[in-house]
């Protein structure tokens, strides 16, 4: 792997070091810190969120639980009072019909005549309430009071501090309008064949013409039928009928408005439809009577029977003005609401009903019972029969499988005639329970959906068990009070809104807290990180900083070093390190520089060697130099007079001598020349050039010279120059030319008899330069000799041959610094070789 | 060569001036000679020679200086300036040369060697 450029350098690798062992744990610290925090916060957060939520949930579990126990209190609280004020009513109903009891028999007490009954009459009067005056309204969707009436609670003494908690004061109960009104509507006489012998009436509501009541065409809505119970009275018993009445239709139920005939296709007609409290104000009444009697005795005879009819509006002020709510009274009733109280008789048939439709009744024309309300079932049932609806109903068993999941007969609903005979309204599961809690004369309740409420309803018998209604514990009959449920729990259920909006207050502001604490955690969270990342980047770029300097400082040291070095490689010795500080650095610094003095001293030394050297090179070159020239110059006198005189002198004798004079001159000439030659080579002060020489031509002119010498010594001569040799070989011409003379001039030399032969060919890379001659040779143990200076073989003398000596010393010189070599060959008696080789060069550099 | 053939002989030491005048006299030159540079520049402006062997080595003017004032000269360029000196290695034979010599003649001299010198003059 390669490292990036930054990373190659010292500086770079400590940085990033530095950067390693500081930054990474302290960015894992913040990090861990960091994590730490966030999640304490996320902890906290959720803890929070959970505390807060269950904390709602059991404020709402409490206030549900208070809710419901308080509606459940309320209910059973209710249940209680409107069960009371069932049975309460029961009971009133009884003693109101007991009282007629005492007016029955007070009556048979009388004499009988038309004044006494009158004045019986008047003088049983009860107050009867009847709300005032209704109109429909004018936008005609519903019935109002002609004057709204404001009733308000009176308080005019101050409410004393003591008295101040819940202080309530309720209005005078309106019933409604007061009417005195005479508890029977007619007094009869009968004689024992039924003819009325005395008629008192009073409203009007009766025939006033005397009768014989044993036909039932001259009764009330010809639907009594009491003589004949009349004759089976003992003395002092009572005959109490059923209650008798014309039924009164509808042409709708529920409100009575415009729009709702309008719908129906019938005329609105209020006034000729049945009344039904706050539906119908207007409407019909349903009329009818109980009728009381007993016989008269006179003697302890039964003499005739005397009959009081009471007006049955006195028993429905029982229920009409009852309401199971805090308005307690009502001067009119409002069926729809469900708050309304029932009356039924003996035989479960609806005798008090807001809605006077309901009430059972019979047919005035026939006197036949009006066919009541019955579920589709029932109703197609009856239809099916072709019978009398009274007829048919007498086979069918009463409370005959009653369910809310009947549905009632539409056709009844459209005929109008929709009495509550609660024996046949099995639409109505509520008349089996009332039943059920009434038959063995008790009272009771029970809740049941119905009409699309929840309705407690109670019951209790009506405890009067005079004649007929002796006949089960159920008495007269019984009353219900119907009571939305939810009137009841009003207040549990106002406190439960309370508390639900308490709740939802709560919710959302402890959501809002909630919220509020996670954003201040979230805040918190945030600053944290922020101070924690800001102080982890701040230390960073410090560490990064510090780092970089540092290694600023370590490496500025080390590159000052290595600049300093470099400087000192390239020359300057003079460079020294800094070496101030006493670290590792310092001491580095130091030994360099202590290297770097004695590296300076030694090449002050070598330079001053150097220069000594050169000196002595070049006063060795002045002195060879004075030294040729010196000797030159007295022999130029000496070889020259001489030579002179040669040609000067005529006596052969003085010739000789001027010749010995001459020969001995030049003897010495070449002494010198080779002495200098070599002192020359020895002193590094020979030049040697190297130039293309034109080879045959250096070979054949040296040649040529001792060819001559070698011919007039009575030798042979050869000159062989091999194929393939270059035309020009790149050497000093002036040292080959010497050389090839040496070798030569000794060959001539030494030579006494037969032939000198120079042969020149390639060798390999080398040129070979062999002169042979057919000397004496030269025995082996001599050969390495012959190359050292003034050394010659003993059987040769110098002066004989003319020799210096020097000659091979020289050649092989020549030849070594010619970067060749020399070689000898030799077998004494027959001759010698010696050969040159030098570099074939041909190409000059 | 109809013409005269005067040479003058250059050298501070008398011996080399006698012989090298003896041995050209003998082959026939009408010589002259001098003992140092100056002289001999003195004598070139008053004659015209043909040959001039000039030593190298002197007092006052050198060899060489005196070569090239004898080449300034207006006959200096016909001049035949062989350097009669004892300098005898290669290194001054080159020197010599590329100073303004025709020649070198190396002490010690020979008739064979002079006469080859001269032999076209």
């Amino acid at each position: 792997m390669k490292l990036p450029a930054f990373l190659g350098g010292i500086r770079g690798k400590l940085i990033a070091i530095f950067v390693l062992i500081k930054v990474v744990p302290l960015v894992l610290l913040a990090w861990y810190a960091w994590h730490a925090t966030s999640q304490l916060g996320e902890e906290v957060s959720v803890k929070a969120g959970s505390m807060a939520d269950s904390m709602l949930s059991t404020i709402k579990s409490v206030g549900k639980t208070v809710t419901d126990d308080s509606i459940r209190a309320l209910d059973l609280r209710s249940r209680e009072a409107i069960e009371a004020m069932t049975t309460d009513t029961a009971k009133e109903i009884a003693n109101f019909l007991y009282d007629r009891d005492n007016d029955i028999r007070q009556a048979s007490d009388l004499e009988p005549s038309e004044a006494a009954f009158r004045l019986f009459m008047n003088e049983r009067r009860r107050t009867i309430y009847r709300h005032a005056t209704w109109k429909l309204a004018e936008d005609g969707k519903s019935w109002v009071p002609e004057k709204e009436l404001a009733r308000e609670a009176k308080v005019t003494r101050p409410v004393l501090p003591d008295n101040a908690k819940d202080f309530h004061a309720r209005p005078p109960e309106y019933l409604g309008e007061a009417e005195q009104r005479p508890l029977f509507v007619e007094m009869t006489y009968l004689d024992l064949n039924g003819n009325e012998k005395i008629k008192v009436t009073s409203g009007g509501l009766t025939d006033k013409g005397l009768k014989n009541i044993s036909d039932r065409n001259n009764t009330f809505t010809r639907a009594e039928s009491y003589f004949a119970d009349l004759k089976k009275l003992k003395p002092g018993q009572i005959y109490v009928s059923d209650v008798i009445g014309a039924y009164v239709p509808t042409q709708a139920i529920g409100p009575y408005l415009p729009a709702t005939l309008e719908k129906a296709g019938k005329p609105f007609k209020p006034e000729e439809s049945a009344y039904a409290g706050t539906e119908n104000p207007v409407g019909k009444r349903f009329r009818g009577i109980v009728r009381w009697a007993m016989p008269v005795l006179k003697g302890g005879q039964t003499v005739g029977y005397v009959t009081l009819a009471l007006d049955h509006d006195h028993i429905r002020q029982f229920s009409d003005r009852l309401m199971p709510t805090e308005e307690r009274y009502t001067p009119i009733a409002d069926a729809i609401k469900g708050n309304y109280a029932f009356i039924w008789d003996y035989k479960s048939r609806s005798i008090s009903h807001p809605r006077d439709y309901m009430i059972v009744g019979y047919d005035p024309q026939t006197g036949r019972p009006a066919t009541p309300w019955m579920d589709e079932d029932l109703y197609a049932e009856w239809q099916a029969s072709g019978k009398p609806s009274d007829e048919f109903l007498a086979g069918i068993p009463p409370f005959r499988d009653q369910n809310l999941k009947r549905k009632p007969a539409k056709a009844l609903v459209k005929a109008g005639t929709i009495g509550l005979d609660c024996r046949y309204l099995n639409f109505s599961p509520q008349c089996d329970g009332w039943n059920a809690v009434t038959e063995h004369g008790g009272s009771g309740s029970f809740v049941i959906f119905f009409s699309g409420l929840w309705k407690l309803t109670t019951a209790a018998a009506i405890p009067y068990h005079t004649g007929q209604y002796g006949n089960t514990p159920q008495g007269f009959g019984f009353v219900t009070i119907g009571a939305n449920v939810d009137e009841f729990h009003k207040a549990a259920t106002a406190t439960a809104a309370q508390i639900n909006t308490l709740l939802e207050e709560k919710d959302a502001s402890f959501k809002n807290q909630r919220s509020e604490l996670l954003d201040q955690v979230a805040q918190s969270l945030t600053s944290t990180a922020l101070g924690l990342w800001g102080s982890t980047i701040l230390m960073v770029v410090i560490v990064i900083a510090i780092a970089v300097w540092m290694a600023g400082l370590l490496t500025r040291r080390i590159t000052g070093m290595i600049s300093g070095i470099h400087a000192f490689q390239e020359g300057d010795l003079k460079r020294r390190l800094d070496a101030h500080s006493s670290d590792e650095m310092g001491e580095l610094a130091c030994s360099f520089n202590r290297m770097a003095d004695s590296v300076e001293e030694s090449f002050k030394r070598l330079e001053e060697a150097r220069e000594k050297a050169e000196e002595a090179s070049r006063q060795k070159s002045a002195f060879l130099a004075t030294m040729s020239h010196e000797l030159r110059t007295p022999l130029n006198g000496i070889l020259g007079f001489a030579e002179l005189l040669k040609y000067e002198l005529d006596n052969p004798a003085q010739q000789e001598y001027a010749a010995v004079i001459q020969q001995s001159g030049e003897h010495l000439l070449n002494l010198v020349n080779e002495i200098l030659d070599l002192a020359k080579i020895e002193a590094g002060e020979m030049p040697f050039k190297r130039v293309p020489t034109p080879l045959a031509s250096l070979v054949a002119e040296t040649a040529a010279g001792y060819q001559v010498t070698a011919t007039a010594k009575g030798l042979g001569f050869e000159l062989i120059m091999a194929d393939g040799l270059p035309a020009n070989l790149v050497t000093d011409p002036v040292r080959l030319r010497q050389i090839l003379s040496n070798l030569l001039s000794n060959a001539v030399k030494f030579t006494e008899h037969g032939k000198i032969k120079l042969a020149v060919s390639p060798v390999g890379e080398e040129i070979a330069f062999a002169v042979t001659d057919t000397g004496a040779g030269i025995p082996p143990e001599s050969r390495e000799m012959v190359f050292e200076k003034f050394k010659q073989l003993e059987n040769f003398l110098t002066r004989e041959h003319g020799g210096t000596g020097l000659g091979l010393s020289l050649v092989k010189q020549l030849a070594e610094h010619m970067g060749g070599r020399i070689t000898l060959d030799s077998e004494v008696g027959v001759g010698s070789t010696f050969t040159v080789y030098l570099p074939l060069d041909t190409t000059d550099e | 060569m109809n013409e005269e053939r005067h040479a003058l002989v250059v050298d501070d030491h008398p011996t080399n001036r006698l012989l090298a005048s003896a041995l050209l006299k003998r082959m026939g030159w009408i010589v002259s000679d001098a003992e140092n540079g100056n002289l001999a520049l003195e004598q070139a402006g008053q004659k015209t020679f043909r040959l001039i062997l000039l030593d190298i080595s002197m007092p006052g003017l050198s060899g060489e200086e005196t070569c090239a004032k004898l080449r300034a000269t207006p006959s200096g360029g016909a001049l035949k300036i062989i350097a009669y000196t004892a300098h005898a290695f290669q290194e001054d034979r080159d020197r010599l040369l590329a100073a303004g010599f025709d020649d070198i003649l190396v002490k010690p001299i020979s008739v064979q060697a002079l006469e080859a010198l001269t032999k076209d003059l």
